[in-house]
């Protein structure tokens, strides 16, 4: 009996202390690529660190070659990379544990006497015990030409969205603004117009007057309600700069030659970058309302006199504001009451990553986070492209591009490139745009949350079609 | 179609009497359940003023349920609602969801991260340990306090052995649906408790039952799937559950005993999202995919000592005290499928309930054959918290709610025929204005076996959290809870007809006819308060009735047993919550239920099967605006389902191993049309309720060992 019951317990022990065993994902090669597909020669003065990246920690030693490939350059007289190679080839070895490798490229020619030389790295052998391949950016190149796509992560600063970004794609460059640090943009082409700033949410209404110490807060009053975004009332999109970017949508109308035909306007001058922490995933991007102004715009010159108060003021202040000659706007900020600096020059920059002010058909006007725009004031157009049998991001060529589908609107990407509800990037469409300098990149949205599931970190992927 | 086919049936099984066995054994423990729920002492179900259902031991072991839902299952009149985005199982009675019913252990409401008896998730129940399960059905306020509309449901656990040593391991294996490998798919069940009679006076007992669930997948992928297509995940939650229980029972002698009686229980509810992050890193065309995925982790603590007894005087007492705990913690974090890594991990109580509890009784003060008297009192204090994760919240809540309770009853045979049961509990609150619960109960004997039983009770229902607190304002929504509300009011009456049959040793066969009827005014709905159609708030304002009769019979003859039942019953809405068209009618259903089981003795085995067929079930939706004129209303429909069990148990080794050869749900339910839901205020009606998990089979292999 006591045997049995020993022989049972061991058993049943046995089964209680069964583990147990997990299914494995379907595995994926041990990879080894440059971080970027280039590097731009002009903005290396002397070093440049060259990052090659794994695709997980190893788990074992190893090493990787490049080949080095220069085109109208000379090792040694040019350029030298540290560690050194042996003739064409660089060994870097790796050491289990280690996430990535890096080397030096060292720049022998500053100041530049020439910009036709060029240096390509390819990674041609990975020494790793375990399955591996040579796949991604498998290539990188030191040149004077435009970038040939990378994958960026523009700085927009989180659930509030803070940030502006205003991304150069050629050059890999982002410029980066708070938001609410401008409120006007004047015109800096042909036309005088000024425009709102649509990422706090401005609106703006033309009152009868054209005295601006004649407007008073009691003859605004009947305004102030509908003077906003967001208030379902489809009449609310007169108040905003059009959402397409095309200048001549400008809320304000153009400044008239005439002073006397220029109105003042009613400026409903939106909301602070809000300071809260919103759920994970969510945005808290509206803080609070930043007031009212009143002001009057009208030609001085080639640029532009603006007159402007608070609302129950009798007296005015004024601006006299220059046209900013190579950028879209010259811009002025109620914070400062001066001119402040915001875009880069406007031919550099491609895709402004922002909060916005879009219109929903029959609902007006409505505030968007995580918006994309191309430059379009600039001239810089793009179309989608959507994934279909045999068209997808990574077949897709030069010849694939058809001018015909260039749009002429600044939402491309916009907002339909995420969905909000599962908190994940769209992969069935992807975009193509055309530089300044007329080079055709393709763009794919990888996602807009980090790693931990917070809103407001935007990931691309762009790639130069040649 | 079925139901109408089977009433018959077994009708027609009745009269049949010629089943030639020459192993009989009497079934004569029915003769002699005993029940306490209700009773001033435990007593035979007979003598009983009440109408107390038993699901004896026997029962349970024929049917292996692993748990209190797998049982109640097969109940009549009563529906287990399985969630799967949650995990939990609640029970329905009558219509009335787990709000309206008590589910206690030992007489004393159990806890549960929501409440005291309330909104029990059965599959957190485990039967190991238990005796007899005992229902009571209708308004239970005198015996049972606030809560208990529906009826009740007391677990009755063991305590006592009549052997010195028990030792009983045990492993049960299961398929879900057809998911099984013995590792990570299927439920695996081990469990040993030890009984040991120190001494004539002491005894004790521990228990410890490891529940391993690994979900059911159905046409989900799991934890490990790595694309965002809204598959990853489980269709239902795999779940672990621990539960460890300890009893230590003291009779001093005859008149005297107590007991103490303490529970463990920790689950642990995983949670796999469906969305997918695919991190995909460009420059190495490789991805390390990411989903925000959670655990619920569940603890429960119950300590509870009992006195009971009879003083010299024929006095006797039964008193409880109690303290009970029970936490659910959500655990939040990002997972890296590839690498199993969890990180930005937050754990946070989510929900959780502490009570004291304590009742007392005192009767038999006369001594009398034809008068006794019951005085009583039952006090809790619930601290209950919620977080905002569970629901509507505007910031945690976090209160005390105090119940002291006083009742009284009186049993009076007015002859030996004829007793009659009227009672009353006053019921003061900390939140409320003091409530009363009124019963009258009787009991007429018609002779020739005939017993006619009448229930009258009231009982209130205390509004929930989410009926007082609820807020959720935006400029899309205004829903909005009201701490104003005061309880809802339950009464109801039952009839019952019972007939018991007896020829000699080998037929046993009881029949029971009920009728009754249900209504709950004051009932909590959201109504919608401002002329603008977007406003909504809790309030006291629909009447929910319900009517209904069911049949059911036993019949035991030999080796041989069969049960039947079948039940009617109507439901009907005022609804005065809806300023669009609502509609008052009674929406009809049926029910029915049926076992069988046979004893093989020469082979010591018994083959048992259990059917219940749940007819369609009706409620009026509207649909539309439901603020509007237009809004128009129709009867939604939830299709009939059938579900079917089998076991097979053969004892070997001088019935000392036990193996259980089953299969549950054979009928293959796992979803059923419905349009019967609802739409809320902001989601849409969905088109299928879960129900099961498809066909699944069970192995279950018990081994006693007894000496002394």
């Amino acid at each position: 009996m006591m045997k049995k019951l020993l022989l049972f317990f061991v058993l049943f022990t046995a089964v209680f202390a069964g583990c147990e065993s997990e299914d494995q994902v379907a595995s994926q090669p041990f990879v080894v690529a440059f971080e970027k597909r280039s590097y731009d020669h002009r903005q290396i003065s002397q070093n440049q660190t060259i990052q090659v990246v794994f695709s997980e920690r190893a788990i074992a030693p190893g090493f990787v070659k490049i080949r080095i490939t220069p085109t109208a350059a000379v090792y040694g007289l040019d350029f030298e990379l540290f560690p050194s190679p042996e003739g064409s080839e660089l060994v870097i070895p790796f050491a289990s544990g280690d996430e990535g490798v890096s080397f030096e490229f060292r720049n022998l020619i500053f100041p530049f006497d020439a910009f036709d030389k060029s240096i390509r790295l390819e990674i041609v052998e990975i020494d790793y015990p375990h399955w591996n391949n040579i796949q991604g950016y498998t290539a990188a190149v030191v040149s004077f030409s435009a970038s040939l796509g990378a994958t960026a992560e523009p700085n927009v600063g989180g659930p509030n969205q803070g940030n502006q970004i205003y991304f150069d794609l050629s050059t890999e460059t982002a410029t980066e603004v708070w938001r609410d640090s401008w409120d006007l943009g004047f015109y800096a082409g042909d036309e005088f117009r000024v425009g709102l700033n649509a990422s706090i949410y401005m609106a703006a209404k033309r009152l009868d007057a054209t005295n601006i110490d004649a407007v008073t807060e009691a003859s605004v009053q009947p305004f102030l309600s509908s003077v906003s975004i967001g208030t379902f009332d489809p009449v609310n999109a007169a108040y905003i700069d059009h959402p397409n970017g095309l200048i001549a949508g400008n809320a304000m109308g153009e400044v008239s030659t005439i002073e006397a035909d220029n109105h003042v306007y009613l400026v409903n001058l939106g909301y602070t970058v809000g300071n809260t922490t919103p759920p994970t995933g969510s945005v808290a991007v509206a803080g609070s309302p930043r007031g009212w102004r009143k002001i009057k715009v009208t030609r001085e010159g080639n640029g532009y006199k603006l007159q402007y108060a608070p609302l129950n003021s009798a007296t005015h202040q004024e601006a006299i504001i220059a046209k900013n000659q190579g950028h879209n706007f010259t811009f002025f900020s109620f914070n400062t009451n001066n001119v402040v600096n915001v875009e880069p020059e406007k031919d550099k920059w491609d895709l402004g990553f922002t909060v916005f002010t879009n219109i929903i058909d029959g609902a007006g006007s409505y505030g968007y986070s995580d918006f994309v725009l191309n430059n379009i004031k600039a001239g810089i157009k793009a179309y989608r492209v959507n994934v279909s049998p045999g068209v997808s991001y990574e077949n897709f060529a030069l010849a694939n591009v058809s001018d015909a589908n260039f749009q002429d609107d600044q939402r491309v990407i916009g907002a339909d490139w995420r969905d909000v509800f599962t908190g994940s990037a769209y992969t069935d469409r992807f975009y193509v745009l055309r530089d300044a300098d007329g080079n055709l990149y393709k763009i794919r949205m990888l996602s807009f949350l980090n790693q931990n599931g917070v809103r407001g970190y935007p990931k691309f992927e762009y790639k130069l079609l040649q | 179609m079925l139901a109408k086919t089977l009433l018959p049936a077994a009708f027609l099984l009745f009269g049949l009497s010629a089943f030639a066995q020459n192993d009989t054994i009497v079934s004569g423990e029915k003769l002699k359940e005993v029940v306490v729920t209700g009773q001033y002492n435990p007593q035979s179900v007979k003598k009983s003023v009440y109408q107390v259902e038993v699901i004896s031991r026997e029962v349970i072991d024929r049917q292996a349920g692993n748990n209190l839902a797998d049982l109640l299952n097969q109940t009549l009149n009563i529906t287990v609602m399985p969630s799967s985005s949650t995990g939990k199982s609640t029970v329905e009675m009558f219509g009335l969801d787990s709000k309206y019913i008590k589910i206690l252990v030992d007489n004393v409401p159990v806890i549960n991260d929501e409440g005291l008896g309330n909104f029990t998730d059965l599959t957190q129940i485990n039967l190991d340990d238990i005796q007899q399960i005992e229902i009571v059905r209708g308004s239970m306020g005198v015996e049972y306090g606030a809560n208990a509309v529906a009826g009740i449901i007391n677990i009755i656990t063991k305590k006592s052995s009549k052997y010195k040593w028990e030792v009983t391991p045990f492993l049960q294996e299961e398929t879900i649906g057809n998911e099984y490998d013995g590792i990570t798919k299927g439920r695996h069940i081990r469990s040993i408790r030890i009984g040991h009679n120190i001494s004539p006076n002491w005894y004790a007992y521990g228990m410890f039952t490891a529940n391993d669930f690994d979900g059911f997948l159905n046409h989900k992928k799991g934890r490990d799937y790595i694309q965002n297509d809204s598959l990853r995940g489980y269709e239902w939650l795999p779940k672990s559950q621990l539960h460890a229980k300890a009893h230590l029972g003291f009779t001093p002698n005859h008149s005297h005993r107590f007991f103490y009686r303490f529970e463990f229980f920790n689950e642990k509810t995983k949670f796999f999202n469906d969305v997918v992050d695919l991190n995909y890193d460009p420059a190495t065309e490789t991805n390390d995919p990411i989903a925000n995925d959670k655990m619920y982790k569940s603890r429960r603590f119950v300590h509870l000592l009992n006195g009971s007894g009879r003083f010299e005087s024929g006095l006797t007492y039964d008193v409880y005290a109690s303290y009970q705990q029970q936490e659910r913690d959500l655990v939040d974090f990002q997972y890296r499928i590839r690498s199993g890594e969890k990180f930005n991990l937050t754990d946070q109580t989510y929900e959780s309930r502490k009570a004291w509890f304590t009742k007392g009784t005192l009767s038999n003060f006369l001594d009398s054959e034809t008068v006794d008297f019951q005085v009583g009192y039952e006090v809790n204090e619930i601290h209950g918290y919620a977080s905002t994760f569970t629901g509507m919240l505007p910031h945690p809540i976090e209160r005390t709610l105090g119940s002291y309770d006083v009742f009284g009853s009186t049993e009076i045979n007015v002859t030996s025929k004829f007793s009659l049961r009227p009672g009353a509990r006053a019921l003061f609150s900390s939140k409320f204005d003091p409530m009363a619960a009124l019963s009258l109960s009787a009991k007429y004997s018609l002779g020739g076996g005939y017993d006619l039983r009448g229930v009258f009770g009231t009982c209130p229902r205390l509004p929930t959290y989410e009926e007082l607190y609820t807020f959720f304002v935006d400029a899309n929504h205004n829903v909005t809870g009201n701490p104003n509300l005061t309880p809802e009011n339950g009464v109801s009456a039952f009839l019952h007809l019972g007939k018991v049959y007896r020829s000699g040793s080998k037929l046993a066969f009881d029949t029971k006819f009920s009728a009754w009827y249900l209504n709950v005014r004051d009932r909590i709905e959201l109504i919608s308060f401002v002329d603008d159609g977007l406003s909504w708030q809790y309030g006291n304002i629909d009447l929910y009735r319900t009517y209904g009769s069911s049949l059911t019979s036993q019949i035991h003859y030999g080796n041989f047993g069969f049960n039947a039942g079948f039940t009617f019953s109507g439901v009907s809405k005022v609804i005065n919550s809806s300023t669009g068209p609502s509609n008052d009618d009674y929406l009809h259903s049926v029910q029915a239920n049926g076992n069988a089981f046979y004893r093989i003795p020469k082979w010591s085995t018994t083959l048992s099967t259990f059917l219940k067929y749940n007819g369609p079930e009706y409620q009026f939706i509207t649909t539309g605006d439901l603020t509007e004129e237009g809004g128009t209303i129709f009867r939604g429909k939830r299709d009939g389902f059938t579900s079917l069990d089998a076991t097979v148990t053969k004892s070997f080794d001088k019935e000392r191993l036990q193996v259980t050869l089953g299969a549950r749900n054979l009928t293959d339910v796992t979803r059923v049309n419905t349009t019967a839901v609802q739409g809320g205020t902001h989601d849409g009606a969905a088109s299928s309720q879960l129900l099961g998990y498809g066909r699944s089979y069970f192995l279950k292999i018990l081994y006693k060992f007894n000496f002394g």
